[in-house]
Parts: C-alpha cells; sequence; structure tokens
C-alpha cells in the first residue's frame, strides 16, 4: 500500500473508531462526526478530508498531510486511547506445540527428542515503546517487546503478530506485576536499539566535537590577535569576545547534543496456551523450554557461542544448541558482529536456570550457565 | 575544507554535557501508564491496534525524505528548492546562507526547512526578522503556502506570547524589543534581505548575533554589497571560523587595500560551498523573455474633465490652508486618486461617501458631491473600449488585473457583453469560488478578470499575457501580478500589456518605470533590490504622491526628473552588487543533483 494510501486508511479506521459515521467518495472522505469527535478534533458535525493539496479547496475540505493540523489532532486522540488490553488466543491447530518446535528446528530430522510435561494457559505481556533519538535531527522508531513473566525473557515480536486471531479477554481481578516486566522490557529495548543508539551518539558528537574545534579556535585567534595589537587594550572588548564565544558554544551544544528517550505507549496482555517441553538431546543432554502458541517463540535456549535466544536453532552432534545465525557461520571463536543480543536471560531469572544441562556437568555447564546461575 | 593548516586547531574537547555515552532515558509518565493499566476496562482490540499506527504513521526518520510537500498550497515542486532543502537540513545542520538569485524561491525554500523542522518537533519558536514592508507578505507566504500560523510584531508582550513570530529588523534591534527577543531561546531564526548584516559593527548584527538560535537561515541573493568584509561577517555570524579569524581572512582572500577584490577564489568558494547554496538562473533554470506593450489612450472630454476635477480637490485638499491633514484624510486623498487613475466607476463610490465623511468641510462635501454626479454620468470609459480592441486581435487566454473591485464589475460587463467568457476573481469570493474561478479558467474562460488577490500562489502559468488595465503605485504590487505567469513553469515569451491614460498619475509610472528602468522586463525580485538602493526611504507610493500634488506644472516636471534619476542609479548600483556577487561566488554552491 503507498504511504498516502496507508495515511487514509489509518485517519478512516480511527475515525470510525471514535464513533464517526465514514463515506467515501472518490478523492474526499465525508464524516459525520458524534459530538466527542467534534470537541476532540475541532471538527464541525460534518467535513470532508482530502488527501491532496488541491483537493482540499472543494467543499472546504480539511488537509489530511504529515504536519497538518486535523491529523496531529487525531493521532493525539488515538494515541491517548487504546493504551492497555488484554486478549486472548486460541490456536487453530490441535498439535500446535508440534508444529512449533518443528518450525524451531527440534523437527525429527534434528535427532532431538522433546517431551510435553504440560500446556497451561500462559500470559504474555506486550510493551509498545516509542523510541526517539534528537540531535539536529530526529529519528524514531517504533519497538513491540513481549516479556514472559513465567521464565523472566523479553524479546523483541513485529507488530501485531496473529491480532486478527486474538479475541477480548479481560479476566477480573487482573492485576499483573507490570514494574517488574516493564523493568525487563526497558533492558531488551536497551538491547535492541544499542547499535542505533551508538551510531546515533558517534554521529552527534563527532559534529558537536568539530563544531566546538571550530569556534574555540576562531575566539582564541582572535582573542590573540586583539591582546596583540594592544597589549594595554580595553578589558570589556576582551570580555566581550569571550561572552559571545561562549554563547556560541552553548548553540553549538543545544544544536549537537544527542538525547535518547523511549516512553512506553501502551501495554497488552496476550493470554495463550503455553507448553512446557523437555528437549533431550542426542549426547544426553537436557533442557526445559517453554513456548507459546501465539508468538511461537522457544524461550529456555542460549546458543552457545554468542549467548542469543533467537531462533531457529540448529544441532551438531552432542553439540549444544546455537541459534540459526551462528550455525551458518560456523565460527566458534567469538560471538558475530552485530549479533541481536534480545532475550538474553537475565541473571537470576528462571530462564537462566533452564538453559542446557547435561548429566556429565563438564561440557554444558559451559557459557549458556555463565550468563545465569549454573547448572545442577 | 576542515583541518586547514591556516588556523591552528587547539586541542579542546566537547563541554562536559555531551557526555561521553548516550544512555536511553526511559519517559517518567510510563509509570502513570503502569499505574492505570487494567484497572479499569480497556478501550478494546481496535483502539489498541489504532494506538500503535498511530504512533508508527506518525514517526520521524531523520531527514531521508521531505515530509512537508503533501501539506503545502499552491507551492510547486521544483527540484533546485528540494535539493536546497536537503543540503540545509542534512549537510549544514539548519545553519545555512540561501543565496539564490533573484526569482528562484528563498522565501519556498526558507519555509521548506521551517515546515520540516516543525513537522518534526524540533522548531517550535521561530523568528523571522524583514525589512518593515515585507512582514505582511511573509505572514501570508507562512500562514497560506505553510499552514503556519505566524504573528507579526505588535507590541513586546508578543515576544512571550507568539512562538511564530515575524518582526521587521528595525524594531526589533531597539528596546524594550531587543532586550526580550535576546533573553528567549529560539529554535529557528531567518533574516530575511541578510545583506543588511553586512556591517558587524551595526545594530542589526550584533542584535542578531545576540539572539540565541539553534538553526539560522540568511537569505540574500547578494551577500557582497560593496566589499569582501561583508562576506566574512554574514558568514560569521552564522559559522564562526569558517573563513578563519577576520585578520586571516584578509591575508588569504583579499587582494590588495582595496577590499572588493578577492584573491584565492577557488578556496574561498569551497569555504562557502560548507554554509551557502547559491542557485543561479542560468543553471537552475531559464525564464523565457518578457515583451511590453502599452496601450495609451486619451480620455474622453468628460473623463479629463472629471480627472482634472478630483485631481485639483486632492491638491486643494493636501495644501490645505487648514494645515497639515490628518494621516487618513491623507490616505483617503490617496486612494481617490489612484481610482479616478483606474476608473470613473471606481471613484464615484468613494466620492459619494466622502460627500458625506465629516473629514471635509460644507463646501469640500458639496465639491465632493458634484464631482460624484459627474462620475456616475460617465457610462464608459475610453480605457476599456482600448481593451476591447486589443482583446479582440488576440486569440489566447489573458489575465487582466485591476485594483478595483467596481472596475472589475464594469469590465466584466463589458467583455461579457463582447461574447467572452470572464472569470472573476477577487477577494470577496470564498476559498471554494477562487478554486472554481481558477479551474473555469483552466477550462474554458479566455478571460481572467483579478483584483490584487489574483490567484497568489496559484499556477496560472497555461497563460502568458498579462493585461495591467490599472497601475497599483507600488511597483512591487505590478511585479507581483506579472509573475502570475512569469515565474518557473512559464515556457512560453510572456507579454505584459499597460493600459493608461496621457497626462494622468499612471503615466508618470510608465514614465519612470518602463522608460526610465525598463522594470517590465526585468526577472521577479530584482526590482525589490532595486527600490531598496533608493535613496529616499519611503514607500514608493508616497513619492509618486508627493509629486503628484505639487500645485505647479513645472515642480512636478523637476522632481519627476529627479526620482528618475534616482531610480537610474539605483538600477546601475544593483547591476554592479550583481557582477561583484558573480565574481565572487560564481557557482559557489549550486544544489546540484548528486
Amino acid at each position: 500500500m503507498s504511504e498516502a494510501g496507508a495515511l487514509r486508511t489509518f485517519v478512516v479506521e480511527a475515525l470510525a473508531g471514535l464513533g464517526a459515521t465514514i463515506s467515501e467518495g472518490g478523492s474526499l472522505v465525508w464524516v459525520r462526526a458524534p459530538d466527542s469527535v467534534q470537541r476532540d478534533l475541532e471538527v464541525p458535525a460534518n467535513f470532508a478530508l482530502a488527501f491532496e493539496p488541491e483537493q482540499s479547496g472543494a467543499f472546504d475540505a480539511e488537509l489530511v498531510a504529515p504536519g497538518s493540523y486535523f491529523l496531529e489532532r487525531l493521532v493525539a486522540v488515538t494515541t491517548a486511547r487504546g493504551r492497555w488490553d488484554a486478549s486472548r488466543f486460541e490456536p487453530s491447530e490441535a498439535d500446535w506445540v508440534s508444529a512449533v518446535l518443528s518450525d524451531s528446528g527440534f523437527g525429527s530430522e534434528s535427532g532431538v527428542r522433546p517431551r510435553v510435561l504440560a500446556i497451561e494457559d500462559g500470559i504474555l505481556l506486550l510493551f509498545g515503546f516509542r523510541l526517539t533519538l534528537i540531535s539536529d535531527e530526529k529519528r524514531e522508531s517504533f519497538h513491540l517487546i513481549a516479556v514472559s513473566p513465567v521464565d523472566g525473557s523479553a524479546w523483541a515480536v513485529l507488530p501485531d503478530p496473529e491480532d486478527s486471531r486474538l479475541v477480548p479477554d479481560a479476566p477480573i481481578d487482573f492485576h499483573p506485576d507490570l514494574e517488574a516486566a516493564y523493568r525487563l522490557a526497558n533492558e531488551a529495548v536497551r538491547d535492541e536499539t544499542r547499535a542505533e543508539v551508538d551510531r546515533f551518539r558517534s554521529r552527534s558528537l563527532g559534529l558537536l566535537e568539530e563544531e566546538v574545534r571550530r569556534i574555540f579556535a576562531y575566539f582564541d585567534n582572535t582573542l590573540a590577535g586583539i591582546r596583540e595589537a594592544d597589549p594595554e587594550g580595553s578589558q570589556d572588548l576582551l570580555r566581550a569576545v569571550m561572552a559571545e564565544r561562549d554563547r556560541r558554544l552553548a548553540e553549538a551544544v543545544e544544536r549537537f547534543d544527542p538525547k535518547a528517550t523511549a516512553s512506553l505507549c501502551s501495554v497488552r496482555a496476550v493470554f495463550a496456551p503455553t507448553a512446557r517441553v523437555r528437549l533431550e538431546f542426542q549426547g544426553g543432554a537436557i533442557a526445559d523450554i517453554h513456548v507459546d502458541a501465539w508468538s511461537r517463540r522457544i524461550r529456555g535456549l542460549v546458543c552457545e557461542i554468542c549467548h542469543g535466544t533467537e531462533g531457529p536453532w540448529s544441532f551438531e552432534a552432542k553439540s549444544e544448541p546455537r541459534c540459526g545465525r551462528c550455525a551458518a557461520t560456523r565460527e566458534e571463536s567469538a560471538p558475530p558482529r552485530g549479533h541481536p543480543r534480545s532475550g538474553t536471560p537475565r541473571r537470576g531469572t528462571k530462564a537462566g536456570r533452564s538453559a542446557v544441562r547435561s548429566p556429565r556437568g563438564s561440557t554444558a555447564r559451559s557459557r549458556a550457565a555463565s550468563g545465569g546461575d549454573r547448572g545442577p | 575544507m576542515k583541518g586547514s593548516p591556516l588556523m591552528s586547531l587547539p586541542p579542546r574537547e566537547p563541554p562536559l554535557s555531551a557526555d561521553a555515552s548516550l544512555s536511553l532515558r526511559f519517559d517518567d509518565a510510563d509509570r502513570n501508564l503502569l499505574a492505570r493499566a487494567f484497572r479499569t476496562p480497556s478501550d478494546g482490540p481496535l483502539a489498541w491496534r489504532l494506538n500503535g499506527e498511530g504512533h508508527r504513521i506518525s514517526l520521524v526518520d531523520g531527514f531521508d525524505r521531505l515530509l512537508a510537500w503533501p501539506s503545502l498550497r499552491g507551492v510547486a515542486r521544483y527540484e533546485h528548492q528540494e535539493r536546497t532543502v536537503f543540503r540545509i537540513l542534512r549537510e549544514m545542520h539548519g545553519r545555512g546562507i540561501l543565496a539564490d538569485e533573484v526569482g528562484l524561491g528563498k522565501t519556498i525554500e526558507a519555509g521548506l526547512v521551517l515546515k520540516e523542522y516543525a513537522i518534526r518537533g524540533l522548531v517550535r519558536r521561530a523568528l523571522i526578522l524583514t525589512p518593515a514592508a515585507l512582514t505582511g507578505q511573509w505572514r501570508e507566504e507562512m500562514a497560506e503556502k505553510f499552514s503556519l500560523p505566524f504573528a507579526v510584531l505588535h507590541s513586546v508582550r508578543d515576544w512571550d506570547r507568539r512562538p511564530l513570530l515575524i518582526a521587521s529588523m528595525d524594531t526589533a534591534k531597539r528596546e524594550p524589543h531587543r532586550r526580550a527577543a535576546q533573553s528567549r531561546p529560539w529554535d529557528l531564526v531567518i533574516v530575511d534581505e541578510a545583506h543588511r548584516l553586512k556591517n558587524r559593527l551595526s545594530l542589526n548584527w550584533q542584535f542578531v548575533a545576540g539572539l540565541s538560535k539553534k538553526y539560522m537561515l540568511l537569505l540574500t541573493a547578494t551577500p557582497v554589497q560593496n566589499d569582501m568584509d561583508e562576506l566574512f561577517n554574514l558568514v560569521s555570524l552564522l559559522t564562526p571560523g569558517q573563513l578563519h579569524t577576520y585578520d586571516r581572512f584578509l591575508e588569504r582572500y583579499v587582494a590588495s587595500a582595496d577590499r572588493r577584490v578577492p584573491t584565492h577564489v577557488s578556496e574561498l568558494r569551497g569555504r562557502l560551498r560548507d554554509v551557502m547554496v547559491r542557485n543561479r538562473r542560468g543553471i537552475a533554470f531559464t525564464l523565457p523573455p518578457r515583451r511590453v506593450h502599452s496601450l495609451a489612450v486619451r480620455l474622453s472630454a468628460a473623463e479629463r474633465h472629471l480627472y482634472d476635477d478630483v485631481t485639483q480637490f486632492v491638491r486643494d485638499a493636501y495644501w490645505s490652508s487648514s494645515g497639515r491633514l490628518p494621516w487618513t484624510a491623507r490616505l483617503t486623498l490617496t486612494v481617490l486618486q489612484r481610482e479616478i487613475g483606474s476608473s470613473t466607476f471606481a471613484v464615484a463610490e468613494t466620492l459619494r461617501r466622502l460627500a458625506q465623511s465629516p473629514l471635509f468641510g460644507p463646501d469640500d462635501r458639496d465639491r465632493l458631491d458634484g464631482l460624484r454626479q459627474d462620475a456616475v454620468a460617465i457610462a464608459s470609459n475610453v480605457k476599456a473600449s482600448r481593451l476591447r480592441t486589443f482583446l479582440e486581435s488576440l486569440n489566447e487566454k489573458v489575465l487582466i488585473f485591476t485594483q478595483y473591485r467596481r472596475t472589475l464589475e464594469y469590465l466584466r460587463g463589458v467583455l461579457e457583453a463582447d461574447g467572452h467568457r470572464v472569470a472573476a476573481y477577487h477577494g470577496g469570493l470564498s476559498p471554494v469560488a477562487k478554486d472554481e474561478a481558477v479551474r473555469t479558467f483552466q477550462a474554458g474562460a479566455d478571460v481572467f478578470l483579478s483584483t490584487e488577490a489574483g490567484g497568489e500562489g496559484r499556477n496560472l502559468q497555461f497563460a502568458r499575457t498579462v493585461v495591467n488595465y490599472d497601475l497599483p503605485w507600488n511597483p512591487l504590487r505590478i511585479e507581483q501580478r506579472i509573475g502570475r505567469v512569469h515565474r518557473l513553469g512559464q515556457e512560453r515569451e510572456v507579454h505584459v500589456v499597460n493600459v493608461w491614460a496621457e497626462d494622468t498619475v499612471e503615466a508618470y509610472l510608465i514614465e519612470l518605470l518602463d522608460r526610465k528602468i525598463h522594470m517590465f522586463e526585468l526577472v521577479v525580485g530584482e526590482l525589490d533590490l532595486i527600490l531598496g538602493n533608493l535613496e529616499a526611504r519611503r514607500p514608493f507610493e508616497d513619492l509618486m504622491m508627493d509629486i503628484w500634488v505639487l500645485r505647479q506644472a513645472e515642480e512636478r516636471r523637476t522632481a519627476l526628473r529627479r526620482l528618475g534619476e534616482s531610480l537610474v542609479r539605483a538600477r546601475g548600483q544593483y547591476e554592479q552588487v550583481k557582477e561583484r556577487n558573480d565574481a565572487v561566488l560564481g557557482d559557489v554552491s549550486e544544489a546540484v543533483p548528486t
């Protein structure tokens, strides 16, 4: 869909969601707005919307475009609503566990024997964050982080996977520990955006340094010139030049000093069947993992090379699991550059404890356990 | 050009406020959401999804593309302007000199930069500094084309109340405004006619230097007015050190004691490239020539009689024995004189109102009423007959401008009676009706009949003939009319047709503007710079009125000759400055395709 098309779709859906009656006629969209919409968007009861400036004159249509007042109001109203939600996911496949395991590299050809220990009603918390980087320019991105309160893992998900198959479900007295999950989500956002934030910081500070050096060079040399020309000269002049220098420095900092902020936009609880599965590897090692029907993510495995938690997984005989990327590179000496660490279990969480355990203890105790508690 | 050995760079570090590590800070307001979530029923899954959509659709990602275009009204999209804006945003980081030659749209470029910043939330407080005469024009352009509600400075309280402010430089630089302006931080400062910042000892320069600003745009077609010092002062205001220290600059880039002559020009242009964009017509685009046609008429006896009587009344009232006239009365007399230059229909209504006005005594009111009766007795105007003859010989669309609505209505009747399809456009129309008038003209009408509001910012380049049925005394107004068709996108030769009557103020205007400085052949924007060089620092229409009200014909002729000489000098000065800028700047920094 084109950008203009996406904008139009959003506007129409948002207005309908607010209770307005919409009719689309050619290039214009006609809106009949209830009182609340009239008040919130500062619009009359009936009005037209145009998505091209040339059409906005017709019927006094309100222009909708980036930066237009109407769109800003609509976005403000829309983002002030829908800030939390609870929904349930019911898988359509009967044997969804096998399907997920197979997709994740644990099919029959892998040599890994999975044993479902239990299937329970699980919960995931989704946190939507808006990341904003500002210096002389502004860069923004949106990050949706899933947190499993059960095993303490957190990872980035694409916006609304399987959203259409979620049905509203708001259990009575549902009061999750949002604070702890939020902290995990924070860490996941930091991991997810670290490279981007570092690049932004380097660029901005590079520009700032260049500017500051030029300002100092100019004013220091100017001051030296003044002193040389008239050693007994007016101190007022020197002070004025120094004040000017300080003002320019302040302006440079104001322009290039980088800032990075993330703000929480929304929270969603997703209830979904969650399986506890024991994986038995050829060498005798075992790992207990969690997998849910909605995100279809294997939780509880850590790549022996990069410590990443992103599947699909791969195995060599008697070795511990490797994430797909490390298996592809076959580089065991160092983690691949820029490999995502999002979702790595935190020290002291259940996930750390559920990494692969070896009955013999030596080989498999390894790096997987070094990030958290040691195995048994 | 960084790291040149010409200027030693001391090993300074960035200020401590720029922390070496940038940590991601989470919004304190997140706690409010955490505390409220799931305590009350949600707005539903659709609202949750739209929340995310709303955020995603409003994200901005650096300056990867220009977001403002879809929201602009009446702004044609030109590549050189887009490239210029990208250079200012990406390479100059919001601080640059827009030094395009006149007519290439510096105002549009500045407005685009501002709008891009505003959309991204990087500019919330912006100040535009202009010559006093241009404050209204800037306000209109920002409102109509960019939907940016700027206010023009009226009182010192506006510095606090108005985040988007336009101020005349002359007002802003003086107390109490100066202190108020300098004590507040500005995200963006735009200085129009920035060559007025040429002297670093001037109040202008020091005022702008003392403003606290993040981004700054300096607009001038002629950064170098007299000597190279001016260029140094302008660049230092923006980026001190870009051209070294002053002594180094002179040593390196000024050839001799004659500070007008540059040296190491190529290297100088290289340094300027970091802070200046200068698009030139020959490279960015070319405009077709203008041809000027004069339709001079001799007024009918009745019209002549009325014109002379109105003029006599104006002169008598102007030199009234009761002393200096109040400002409103002087203005009224000017309007009267301008209207009679347009048509008898335009002046009749004003005569009626003035005949009842307390501004004038009983004798004057009787005189005015007599003039009104003479005006309404005239059924047709010779100028209109001449226009009809001209239109018979023309087989293409034409724009006809008049200053007055009553003249417009009269002409509409006359032309429609002749079988012309007329699209009328004036300030009394609603925006929808205005759009309809433009569409009608484009689709089938052969005449676009318009008052001063005529299609400002609208795309009318499909026509190429402009008729000035009357002549505004402000030459910039005439230029705006011509600019409706003689602009970027026009591919055919443009014809400017002036209809005027002998022995009138309009004849004076033709003498000065056409015969003396060939104004009708200038490029849009040049006239402004020429008038800026006039010794007399007064509006042109006031200068015209001063001459016209002189009682003796000989006095009038002498004053007209002096003003003509002054205009010729002003044009010569402009040509010299233009040549000097070409010599120094040349192709310093075209926003060429990359």
